[in-house]
């Protein structure tokens, strides 16, 4: 992968994006680089810790999501498959003419339905076995993401689920990536979707103490390396990538959004759910992604930080970029001020909204961020408005519980 | 009009996104695309609903809508939910 000819490395022939800026890679790019907060006051929260969240506003399943009985999945397969539906759509790929076999589906998800899960446990605990729904499992299961994708795409090669918390997404391409590279498969449909805006999860993280309490102001809640962020902003959504060999891409003269150029995972070692202070995992995640990129720390024009807004995700991020980057000092952006946090899916959501940053050229604002913390000083950090930047490589960072990081590397296409 | 059929269809076509127009008394639930799974999903959604007891066992996608609305008016008046109206849960 290290030589970005026209028919070296990885094609992102395709995106789709489901989240909290709308329905729709242009909504969600428009919405990104208007710098505006989308969390608001959230009904099914009502009465609890936090009661705000970044909802995907007016999702329709009847109408987004395709193949037969869109009711029967749980709301976070809902999400991947109008992704990904809008992703093959824009690669201009029928699934359906391929070798179904070379046809790779490689999905994460943190939780997978668990919405699902709770309503159903909740119906156990009330109404006793007759209660409970017999689609339970094919909704709750983790997996299922990926499996109904598959069939609606009917795609018969490799199909993976990941699970690495907030990194699911990333991890999910950096997989297909592999898979495309080892030759197991001609097209890979990847990305993540989570829906984790239910009582229980949102109630979990603000018992330790993760979540925004910013209830006087919630579209200002979510402020990445901001020094008055408090917490993140729960968020659900998906976003879906088509890879490709680049070769394979030009011979059929797919559009090219932009180039996969390398991707890292590693892992901090360190602690269960707190980041390791050195950043020991992401900068052996960036390391092996500019290696595989053919690149150095120099060649970095722009990262897309992982940037939760947590106190502690962004002071740590913000001293490892800097100790890794030094004066090379690449612009650097967290889309979660606009989008939230929208768990498994954020590593794709950014993976996408990067492989954008590099083909539009437009680098789009940290929302809501307005005075710098000294303990999380970002050199180069794009706020306020979109910034026009050639960015020849740049990184989209993913970091997840359990120490999990994963970065990926894209350049525009040649 | 019988309010336990009229909800059947309300449901069918709701919830399971059936098509309206295929929507009939002597319609199967087979033949409305509804598969094992999803006979079982109606037979608890029907129950949540009336709050009665309803027969799994003879849930199978060869009924008609007509013989699952008589299953549920039958069981109605087993649990003398149908004496005071048919109000549901």
């Amino acid at each position: 992968m290290s030589v970005p000819g026209d028919d070296a490395g990885l094609a992102v022939t395709g995106i789709g994006l489901v989240t909290p800026a709308g329905s729709g890679t242009a909504a969600t790019w428009q919405g990104v680089c208007a710098g505006r907060g989308t969390a608001a006051p959230d009904p099914e929260l009502a009465g609890l810790p936090v009661g705000f969240s970044c909802r995907v506003p007016d999702f329709d399943p009847r109408a987004q999501v395709p193949g037969p009985r869109p009711w029967q999945h749980d709301r976070c397969t809902q999400f991947a498959l109008a992704a990904a539906h809008e992703a093959v759509t824009d690669a201009g790929l029928d699934p359906a003419a391929r070798d179904a076999a070379r046809v790779a589906v490689v999905l994460g998800s943190a939780a997978g339905g668990v919405g699902t899960y709770e309503e159903q446990f909740r119906k156990l605990t009330d109404g006793g076995p007759r209660a409970v729904s017999p689609l339970t499992l094919p909704a709750f299961l983790p997996n299922m993401a990926a499996g109904q994708l598959a069939l609606a795409l009917g795609a018969r090669g490799p199909v993976l689920h990941t699970a690495t918390a907030c990194a699911s997404g990333a991890a999910a391409v950096a997989l297909a990536a592999l898979l495309l590279s080892a030759g197991a498969c001609d097209v890979a449909v990847a990305g993540g979707a989570d829906a984790m805006v239910t009582p229980l999860c949102a109630t979990a993280f603000a018992r330790m103490g993760a979540l925004s309490r910013r209830h006087g102001s919630p579209a200002r809640a979510s402020r990445p390396f901001d020094v008055d962020r408090d917490g993140f902003v729960l968020g659900e959504g998906a976003g879906v990538l088509v890879l490709e060999r680049a070769a394979d891409a030009v011979a059929r003269r797919a559009p090219v959004r932009a180039r996969l150029a390398g991707y890292g995972m590693a892992a901090d070692a360190h602690h269960p759910v707190a980041p390791d202070p050195e950043g020991r995992g992401l900068r052996l995640a960036t390391q092996e992604a500019l290696r595989s990129a053919g690149a150095t720390p120099a060649d970095v024009a722009h990262v897309n930080a992982h940037g939760t807004s947590t106190p502690l995700n962004d002071r740590t991020e913000a001293a490892t970029l800097d100790r890794f980057f030094g004066a090379a000092a690449p612009s650097v952006t967290s889309t979660k001020g606009v989008l939230g946090h929208t768990m498994g899916a954020a590593g794709a959501i950014e993976a996408a909204l990067t492989a954008l940053t590099v083909q539009h050229r437009t680098v789009p604002p940290t929302a809501n961020f307005h005075h710098p913390d000294p303990d999380a000083p970002v050199v180069d950090l794009v706020t306020g408005r979109p910034r026009p930047q050639s960015v020849p490589l740049a990184l989209s960072n993913s970091l997840g519980f359990g120490g999990h990081c994963t970065v990926l590397a894209f350049r525009p296409a040649p | 009009m019988d309010p336990v059929y009229d909800h059947l269809v309300t449901v069918l076509a709701d919830k399971f996104e059936v098509d309206a127009e295929e929507i009939r008394p002597d319609s199967t639930l087979g033949a409305l695309e509804l598969d094992s799974l999803a006979v079982v999903e109606l037979y608890v959604t029907l129950q949540e609903h009336w709050g009665v007891p309803l027969d799994e066992d003879g849930a199978t996608a060869e009924l008609t809508l007509e013989q699952v609305a008589q299953a549920v008016s039958a069981q109605l008046t087993v649990e003398g939910v149908a004496d005071r109206g048919g109000a549901p849960q």
